[in-house]
């Protein structure tokens, strides 16, 4: 074999041989395998022969190899060498074990740290991903607009709809597509099941009826967005005026299979039929657009109803446009279609389509705040906790530095560097966090499904997966770093003649810094215990405090097919009425809970209806004076279904003839209408004109985060759209739903029955508040039980470190109860100063978060008092628990080991 | 004292530093157990075996001569020590008494 410059093995894997294996042998297993390497090289080519090598270098890898001998140990001064990490690795292990208290607190305290973090990192990483798989997501954006109108801005994602005589109704940037070179897409969307008006809607093919959550789409929407299209053509499935696409599970409902439904009919709400040109992938839970079905935009316009006056648009921009400039431009095409003399200005702007989710919120008509606030809080919070386990493992290991200083103190005149000796506590403390985050993926898999049940998402950490790996081990070093920081600084400095000496003195500012971080620690608990009893107060508060309406035992279903004619509607009532457990009926144009159609908007600045006559006066009308009212028209006994009170006047009544064409308004109503005694005034809306016979008390008509608007009813016995709502007795829930679900089949056989109970859908509303509630509750228990566990680590040292003193004291007469308190009041005495520093916190932060409700508990100081004693409470159990057992000790025992 | 107990495997490689004698090292040791006993043997399986034979006095070794395809690295070469051959006679003479004790029948059929 004379070749030279032959390929050689692969050089990593000759120097990983070369730093584990024992000197004594590695010049012959170097041989070996080169030999071999060679032998395979002539006989089986040069990657057989890499592979080899490498397989038998990571075969090596066993004791006998990696094992020196032991005259060879001094000759190696590396504090890298593999005897020196064997060493340090059992000190740790020796340490470990020699003091299972505090190592189990160290480890447990990190683990439900890392835990806490892990789920939070998960969380956020699913929020992140809501929206964000459109393969063109860089290049999407939603399109809001906001009004601006006598200093006031308001602004939300809807295109206004505008009309001329030459091309009808059409949205304001219809041709954007064609106007602007930058802009190669645009989209419109909107839901045929959202409030106010909407449901979902009926689908029908031969016999087969289910009610289907529907939405309506531009040509566009398949080739912008990212759905999978499984069966048919996507880019052509919304063009025509009857087209439309079905998700699998729709196809599935109705079919045999997807590619069975292309081209079939489907009869919608029993008025137009539909052709299925393609079948979608069922949208996937990180969308916000959610639909089982899509029609044509055409048809939406034109003859479909409208379930919400909002409409999402969503322009595509071309690969490199300048999004700043395209909003100038859509600008400067709109603003000539707006009246010039309007009273206010309208203007679009453009927000990544995948921010839509995170920043929902509108401060000055700009997108800013909304979830990314709770995703924010929830990183500073995970932070947080695991700080506090830090801490702990911090605190704990310079009190003990004691016992470990003399070590420090041996090694160091033996030679050691101070670098070697960092890096030993940072390897200690690696090694805990190690254990730690295994106990922890323990735990994390222990509450995976019941935090995916109580925020409502399906979170998995899969540990095949390397990222899982790359998080976990970034977590691990984190936790190791900065826990092991101030213990491997602090250790490391000690001098050694001084420890050699006698007993190591801490100086002050070590003593003060260690009470520092515990008080660090409980100011983070109580004010996280001070947030969560906030949070839940308000939510309590949002979910019980009375409406001034009812809202149990009351369900409601949409009015569509035969209810929604006169007839149809009469029989339905009339025939549930007399099943015995209904109670009462009545209709009403919106879900009561949630109204959300505004008329004549002053505050948005904007008007709904182009021409005059739809907009409400009033007697005394001021000229400019607006109020946005919520318009509602409902049957006679809407106001004694809904438990309403009526402050003024009278309600609606069958006996007055002329009630038809009557008024209700609310307190409110006549507060911004700037009336005096409103009774008998004549107001008119909708071209009619009537009297206002009574004002209602104010009631809730939306979420509690909206302040009351003014309402205005009217009394319709029936109409075509709407809600009945139906009131059964209590308890009765299961006989009400039998009996109303016959009857709807009996009356309304084309369509599928289905219903909503008002209470529930009310708490709907405020899910993520109730999301966020829980989660922090669960973070501050955490939090508590980490600060306690590291407050009882504390309590044992001293106690242990005291137990000579406490001998003599208790040989010298003193009690219990005087041992108890000596070792409790400085620990004590930290809490009260945490709970000083943190209740202005705390305080001062749910006052902000407070102001996001139009309907608030007061911030009172019972909530600190009770968060402020729990704690106390909690520290001083824990306290007490060692310090009692110190206390009840035989001195005897303290005191004869010398 | 009982004879020291020899795993199968350390038995099969302390036969062939027997029958290798004077060019026992690593690699040839597992080529010509591969070549021999057609058994799927790698390197750091021999050496294994070879330090545990060493541990128990069985062999011993001393350095060879430097080789070109080795990189100019020296090998280990191994020879069987007097216990070792003991040891390997001891396994015999315990196989065939037992094996001679074996009745007829299962001797004619193996063979």
């Amino acid at each position: 074999m004379k070749e030279k410059l032959t390929p050689a093995p692969p050089r990593w894997a000759s120097r990983l041989l070369q730093w584990y294996c024992a000197p004594h042998l590695l010049e012959e297993v170097q041989g070996d395998l080169q030999e071999e390497f060679n032998y395979q090289l002539k006989y089986k080519g040069i990657h057989s022969a890499r592979f080899d090598y490498v397989r038998s270098v990571l075969g090596f890898m066993k004791p006998f190899a990696i094992k020196r001998k032991s005259k060879h140990t001094h000759t190696s001064h590396s504090s890298l060498s593999m005897t020196m990490i064997k060493h340090y690795l059992v000190i740790a292990l020796r340490n470990v074990i020699r003091h299972k208290a505090f190592s189990a607190i160290n480890i447990v305290g990190l683990a439900l740290g890392m835990t806490c973090c892990t789920f939070i990192f998960l969380w956020i990483q699913d929020e992140r991903g809501i929206d964000n798989f459109h393969v063109n997501g860089d290049r999407l954006f939603a399109v809001y607009r906001t009004v601006t109108a006598k200093d006031r801005v308001a602004a939300d994602y809807n295109v206004t709809m505008l009309y001329d005589t030459v091309r009808g109704r059409y949205f304001a940037f219809d041709d954007a597509k064609e106007v602007i070179p930058e802009v190669i897409g645009v989209n419109y969307y909107a839901t045929g099941y959202e409030l106010p008006w909407g449901h979902p809607e009926t689908l029908q093919v031969g016999e087969t009826i289910h009610k289907l959550k529907g939405a309506r789409a531009g040509a566009d929407f398949f080739t912008m967005f990212t759905y999978s299209v499984i069966a048919g053509d996507a880019k052509t499935a919304l063009n025509d005026f009857s087209g439309m696409a079905i998700s699998r599970k729709t196809a599935t409902l109705y079919f045999s299979s997807p590619q069975e439904a292309i081209g079939k009919n489907m009869r919608y709400e029993n008025k137009f039929d539909f052709v299925v040109n393609a079948v979608f992938e069922d949208i996937p839970a990180n969308s916000t657009l959610q639909f089982d079905f899509l029609v044509n935009w055409e048809s939406h316009v034109k003859r479909l109803e409208i379930a919400s006056p909002k409409t999402l648009a969503v322009l595509q921009l071309a690969e490199g446009a300048d999004p700043k400039q395209v909003e100038e431009k859509l600008n400067r095409l709109i603003s000539s279609r707006f009246d010039k003399n309007a009273t206010f200005k309208e203007t679009v702007g453009l927000q990544p389509y995948r921010d839509r989710y995170l920043i929902s919120n509108f401060v000055n008509g700009k997108p800013d705040g909304g979830r990314i606030e709770y995703i924010n809080i929830f990183i500073g919070i995970a932070v947080f906790i695991l700080l506090i386990a830090c801490i702990n493992f911090m605190n704990l290991s310079t009190a003990r530095s004691v016992k470990r200083s003399k070590e420090v103190g041996v090694r160091k005149v033996i030679g050691s560097s101070r670098a070697s000796l960092i890096g030993q506590f940072f390897g200690e403390s690696i090694l805990l966090s190690c254990f730690a985050l295994i106990l922890s993926i323990a735990l994390f898999y222990l509450f995976l499904p019941g935090f995916n049940a109580f925020t409502g998402k399906q979170i998995a950490m899969s540990l095949s997966l390397p990222s899982s790996w790359v998080n976990l081990i970034i977590l691990l070093l984190f936790t190791g770093i900065v826990a092991g920081s101030y213990p491997a600084l602090f250790l490391s400095g000690l001098k050694p003649v001084g420890i050699l000496k006698g007993a190591l003195k801490f100086t002050n500012s070590s003593i003060w810094f260690r009470k520092g971080l515990a008080v660090f620690q409980f100011v983070i608990s109580i004010a996280l215990l001070i947030a969560t009893f906030v949070m839940t107060e308000q939510t309590n508060f949002i979910q019980n405090s009375h409406l001034g309406y009812d809202r149990e035992n009351m369900i409601y279903v949409a009015i569509e097919g035969e209810l929604s004619n006169e007839a149809g509607y009469k029989r339905f009532k009339n025939e549930l009425l007399k099943m015995p457990c209904i109670t009462m009926i009545d209709r009403a144009s919106e879900a009561p809970h949630a109204m959300s159609f505004i008329v004549d908007v002053a505050e948005d600045g904007k008007s709904e209806t182009a021409d005059d006559s739809d907009a409400i006066k009033w007697e005394g009308k001021e000229q400019g004076a607006v109020a946005g009212f919520k318009p509602m028209s409902v049957g006679y006994d809407f106001l004694s279904i809904m438990g309403l009170k009526v402050a003024e006047g009278r309600g609606f009544s069958r006996s007055y003839v002329t009630d038809s064409s009557a008024f209700m308004i609310n307190e409110e109503a006549v507060k911004q209408m700037g009336m005096k005694d409103p009774i008998g005034k004549w107001v008119s809306a909708w071209s009619k004109k009537g009297h206002i016979i009574g004002i209602l008390k104010d009631y809730n008509t939306n979420s509690l985060h909206e302040p009351i608007k003014p309402l205005i009813i009217d009394v319709k016995e029936y109409e075509y759209f709407g809600v009945i709502l139906i009131k059964y007795g209590p308890g009765k829930t299961k006989e009400a739903l039998a009996s109303i679900e016959k009857v709807y089949k009996e009356n309304n056989p084309k369509f599928g029955f289905a219903y909503q109970f008002l209470d529930e859908e009310y708490n709907k509303m405020y899910r993520s508040e109730a999301v966020v509630t829980k989660l922090s509750n669960a973070f501050a228990i955490l939090a508590i039980i980490i600060s306690c566990l590291g407050l009882l680590g504390l309590v044992m040292f001293s106690a242990e470190q005291r137990t000579k003193e406490f001998g003599i004291r208790k040989v010298l007469g003193a009690t219990v109860t005087n041992i108890v308190a000596l070792l409790s009041q400085d620990f004590f005495k930290l809490v009260l100063i945490s709970f000083c520093i943190a209740a202005p916190l705390a305080g001062y932060f749910m006052y902000q978060w407070l102001q996001s409700f139009a309907y608030k508990i007061e911030l009172s100081w019972w909530i600190f008092a009770i968060s402020g004693c729990l704690a106390l409470l909690i520290a001083l159990l824990t306290i007490c628990f060692q310090a009692i057992q110190s206390a009840t000790a035989n001195p005897v025992k303290a005191l004869k080991v010398e | 004292m009982k004879r020291m107990y020899l795993g199968e495997f350390e038995e099969i490689v302390l036969l062939f530093v027997a029958l290798l004698e004077g060019e026992a090292y690593g690699v040839n040791i597992t080529h010509e157990i591969i070549r021999q006993t057609d058994r799927a043997v790698r390197l750091n399986q021999v050496h294994a075996s070879l330090q545990r034979l060493e541990e128990k006095g069985m062999i011993t070794s001393r350095m060879g001569e430097p080789t070109p395809e080795r990189g100019g690295r020296r090998k280990r070469m191994f020879t069987i020590t007097a216990y070792g051959r003991q040891t390997l006679h001891d396994i015999q003479a315990l196989r065939s008494n037992i094996w001679s004790m074996l009745p007829s029948s299962i001797k004619t059929s193996e063979a």
